[in-house]
């Protein structure tokens, strides 16, 4: 379920997503970074761009420490994935 | 020339319901998409959807221009008559959308392979220049041949990257048949080049056409 399964833009965000599902909607972002199978640099750009989108959002918590874990938007996102790439399929998009 | 044989108001009729229902699907296919698009934000559903909001609208402008000519055929409107005559908005507004909508729809399935920058740039000074030969010569058969010289181009253009990559599926030919459709009845904006027998039968095919991907978009937009 951690590694990365498809290599477009989507399945990306869909696999980084999930990832935060599996762990309980609540993980740091060094093993975000490890199970999502990205190099630095291309996980910066997605979490950056899941944030900006609100699929995401960054929780600190009494200790410092950063927590990620999905919003209301994020999770309409991984319900909602299997339509979206049936769609672009279907419509050769 | 005026389309005489639409003063007949059974025709009308049926004009007005042709376009009702074409434009009614055309628009729920635009907001069943939003939501995979506000999620996604795909360029392919982008462009996808926004062919059928232009289609609509120049499914509406294409019947505006139809009642506008009917006026001034069956009124003594002198006033009306030189308001168009300077400015024949139904008709350059249907070809600026048409145009659009043909643009978008081709753009969706190429978009992977052909990246335009400033898109919509170029889609719209297309689109500004067959509505201005549209408003220059005020005819609808000039709008329809450029239309379908724009049609013409774009087939063979899709056909070139298309054919690289995938078989030719059911959908490019629904495709195809749409926009071919959109092409004929336009032919009702001008005189009687097709019976309107034949002209009605089209309208249902095309009907049956927008109706099918309609259905599909349905599918995956529950």
């Amino acid at each position: 379920m951690d590694k990365i399964r498809r290599r477009d833009r989507l399945g990306m965000i869909f696999d980084i997503l999930d990832i935060i599902r599996h762990h309980h909607n609540s993980i740091k972002p060094t093993p975000l970074l490890r199970h999502s199978n990205l190099s630095s640099q291309s996980f910066s750009e997605y979490f950056n761009e899941l944030l900006e989108k609100g699929f995401i959002k960054e929780i600190t918590d009494e200790n410092g420490r950063k927590f990620i874990t999905l919003t209301d938007k994020g999770f309409k996102y991984l319900e909602k994935y299997k339509l979206i790439s049936g769609f672009i399929e279907e419509f050769e998009l | 020339m005026p389309p005489f044989h639409l003063i007949d108001p059974t025709k009308l009729a049926a004009e007005l319901g042709y376009t009702l229902i074409v434009v009614f699907l055309c628009f729920m296919i635009y907001f069943k998409t939003r939501e995979i698009y506000d999620l996604s934000k795909h360029e392919g559903i982008n462009y996808f959807r926004i062919t059928f909001l232009f289609f609509a609208l120049a499914y509406i402008f294409r019947f505006l221009h139809i009642l506008s000519m009917l006026v001034e055929l069956t009124l003594d409107a002198d006033s009306f008559r030189e308001i168009s005559g300077i400015f024949p908005f139904p008709l350059v507004f249907n070809g600026y959308f048409s145009t659009l909508a043909i643009l978008s729809l081709t753009y969706s399935i190429i978009w992977k392979k052909l990246q335009i920058k400033h898109t919509l740039l170029l889609f719209n000074a297309i689109a500004i220049l067959i509505s201005g030969i549209a408003f220059i010569s005020r005819s609808p058969f000039i709008l329809i041949l450029a239309q379908a010289l724009l049609l013409i181009f774009t087939i063979i253009l899709t056909c070139y990257f298309y054919m690289k990559s995938r078989k030719f599926s059911q959908l490019f030919i629904l495709y195809v048949l749409f926009l071919l459709f959109w092409v004929v009845n336009q032919f009702a904006l001008g005189p009687r080049f097709i019976p309107f027998e034949i002209q009605t039968a089209f309208q249902i095919i095309s009907i049956a056409v927008i109706g099918i991907i309609y259905y599909k978009v349905a599918k995956w937009t529950k």
